[in-house]
């Protein structure tokens, strides 16, 4: 029963999938395998991670965030802007993650004051202030993309853990975040799991009500839900910054469907109160790995977005049919008790 | 039913709060722009422009409205405008002899295919949040991608351009000095207002809106009316995508990706409840009038766009904000008279 229960898990489904999809991929061209391919998937996924993991702590409350990447993209862009402006020391990297996480969290208030203070539908609110905030952006902080970033985030971008030349000749790197984002992917996974705060999210997922009637704060737990993630989409905004090499305010506007799909592929359910940080984990390798790779399976580039609409269509099929099965047999099970 | 209709018949449009608050909105917003601008905002040519630019979006906002009143939301509007209006640039541009004619009966054709992709479109999504129970906000966000991706892939992501002449001058021309896409809202708009006030089919909607588990237990059939609003809604978006592809002479996979965030401002600033259940057309009509005034107004007044688009934003929070407050008020006010205080 146990293993039937571990094969009908998300998890073990996408696992499938993922090396199904490698080893259709890998056959077709072995440059799959190679060590700078996986690096480059890993890469790819950094800046995506940790969005979906703010993206997963919404999700799994019973809301929905739209405003995240525009948060990041602001957050990124006016740290880089205030360096510039007051001449802050060019050399730190402290200096502009914590600018951009402090900025994230502002801006995650703001998010925190619509919905919990005002109890505005979460989609609606979030829609309303990404336009404000990308609006508000590019009237009054800039318009223009600043292509000389400080030099301590331009070094960033080239800070690599393992470097080495492979046979082939190409270069194989391995970027030093990939140990924070290990960190933050487990601190994420211990907050949800392990701390009441946690817990009360998974609560607030599951019913608004019962989780007033067990005594936790409905306002209070939205609050510190959408300013966490307003702080994870602003380390998020300006990691992307640094990596890019470049702070373009017109970046990142778009991406969040992309996100969200790797978080409802994960497994998370869009009606809250379930989802785990691994099936996230999970959801934004298989997405990057698909688009990255695509082209292996010569399948032109222009594509890429058709495929993760049709990733997505058939994930959320598939948990519907899952979904739509469980409730009829928890009704015969409750008509059996009946007679 | 009856009731309903008496209501409608005794006091008329003004019988709704919200819409006349929102028509004197309109006014002030008429009188703010035209006094502070007056060269500009208070032309002929101006008010022209409006009335080419509001009838797509008007009708963009009709289609949210719709699946909005059953307490959903469809994200794929705009997804599904622009491959309508692909198929149908396609299908003219491919049939278009040398010198760039095209017989009447053909652009027929591709208008008709166009609606029938809408349709098609549409009924993926009934699919989706009828059959398969699938949240709505998930399925249209799905399929958005995918509609969307879809014509990117297919047309590489550029633009079909340079339609027939025909066709064009549907979309810029006038009808008896109106122009022609501004009349050919007014009938949609007449249309889904008939619909949603003196049909069976619009009366459940309402009913499924207001309370969903109250229209399953009277077994009217709720997942056949949730699939009638997403097919009706994907025939609007088609109609739209239509007149854009008209009005511009091209149809692109990417544009107007900025019209979901302007539809559901347009909608809620019109009065509807993003909860389901209340909504009027008038008030989506009103409230595209006031947003494209708006809009001229900011050019006028030489705001940059951007700005524009923060107040996109600032108004739908501000309205809601104003809604759940005076909500509020009510509630208090009525528990008050309740306990006799």
């Amino acid at each position: 029963m146990n293993f039937r229960k571990l094969l009908r898990r998300n998890e073990t489904v996408l696992i499938f999938a993922i090396i199904i999809f490698s080893l259709v991929i890998g056959s077709r061209s072995p440059e799959f395998f190679t060590a700078a391919n996986l690096f480059d998937i890993l890469r790819s996924s950094f800046v995506q991670l940790l969005f979906a993991l703010g993206v997963l702590i919404v999700i799994i409350s019973g809301g929905i965030d739209v405003s995240f990447p525009i948060v990041g993209i602001f957050a990124g862009y006016t740290a880089v802007v205030i360096m510039r402006k007051y001449d802050l020391n060019e050399e730190s990297l402290l200096i502009p993650v914590v600018l951009a996480i402090v900025i994230g969290v502002i801006l995650g208030g703001f998010n925190a004051i619509a919905i919990a203070g005002f109890g505005i539908p979460t989609l609606i609110a979030t829609l309303g202030t990404a336009g404000i905030f990308r609006g508000l952006m590019l009237s009054f902080i800039g318009a223009t993309f600043i292509s000389n970033i400080p030099v301590g985030l331009d070094n960033f971008s080239t800070a690599d853990l393992i470097k080495f030349e492979s046979d082939a000749g190409t270069l194989v790197r391995l970027h030093v975040l990939v140990i924070p984002v290990a960190i933050i992917t487990v601190a994420v996974s211990y907050l949800l799991n392990r701390t009441i705060f946690g817990r009360s999210v998974y609560a607030l997922g599951g019913g608004i009500e019962s989780t007033r009637r067990l005594g936790i704060s409905i306002k209070r737990t939205q609050a510190k839900i959408y300013m966490l993630v307003g702080g994870l989409s602003g380390l998020a905004g300006i990691i992307y910054v640094s990596l890019q090499r470049k702070a373009s305010p017109y970046d990142l506007a778009g991406s969040e469907l992309d996100v969200i799909a790797a978080v409802v592929l994960g497994g998370a359910s869009i009606m809250g109160g379930y989802g785990t940080v691994f099936g996230t984990v999970l959801g934004v390798l298989f997405i990057n790995m698909m688009k990255n790779n695509l082209v292996l399976l010569g399948v032109s580039s222009s594509w890429q977005r058709a495929a993760v609409g049709v990733l997505l269509v058939i994930g959320i099929t598939i948990q519907a049919i899952g979904e739509n099965r469980k409730s009829k047999r928890e009704r015969l099970a409750a008509d059996q008790d009946k007679e | 039913m009856n009731e309903r209709l008496q209501r409608m018949n005794t006091s008329g449009l003004l019988a709704d709060r919200k819409v006349t608050q929102l028509m004197a909105f309109t006014a002030i917003i008429f009188v703010v722009f035209s006094v502070s601008s007056f060269n500009i905002f208070f032309t002929p040519e101006n008010f022209k422009s409006m009335a080419y630019q509001v009838p797509e979006i008007a009708i963009l906002s009709i289609a949210v409205m719709l699946s909005m009143l059953t307490g959903g939301i469809d994200l794929s509007i705009v997804g599904i405008s622009n491959a309508a209006a692909l198929v149908a640039a396609y299908i003219m541009t491919e049939q278009m002899n040398q010198a760039g004619e095209l017989s009447n009966s053909w652009i027929l054709i591709a208008c008709l295919s166009g609606i029938l992709v809408g349709l098609i479109c549409g009924l993926i999504n009934s699919i989706l949040i009828a059959i398969l129970n699938i949240t709505p906000i998930l399925a249209t966000l799905a399929t958005m991608t995918l509609f969307n991706g879809i014509a990117i892939g297919v047309t590489n992501g550029i633009s079909i351009s340079d339609l027939p002449k025909q066709f064009i001058r549907v979309g810029n021309g006038t009808f008896f000095g109106i122009p022609t896409p501004f009349v050919l809202m007014v009938l949609i708009a007449i249309f889904v207002g008939y619909l949603i006030n003196r049909t069976g089919l619009g009366l459940k909607v309402l009913l499924i809106g207001t309370n969903r588990k109250a229209a399953q237990y009277s077994v009217m059939g709720d997942r056949k009316v949730i699939a009638w609003t997403y097919v009706i809604s994907g025939f609007l978006s088609s109609l739209a995508g239509l007149i854009i592809a008209a009005r511009t002479s091209a149809a692109s996979p990417d544009f107007g990706n900025s019209y979901i965030l302007l539809a559901i401002v347009i909608v809620v600033l019109g009065g509807v409840n993003p909860m389901g259940g209340f909504g009027t057309v008038t008030g989506v009509v009103l409230a595209t009038m006031v947003l494209q005034m708006v809009s001229s107004g900011f050019n006028a007044l030489r705001f940059s766009q951007f700005f524009y688009l923060a107040a996109q934003g600032g108004v739908l929070v501000l309205v809601m904000i104003l809604n759940a407050v005076l909500e509020n008020r009510r509630v208090h006010q009525s528990v008050k008279k309740s306990t006799g205080e």
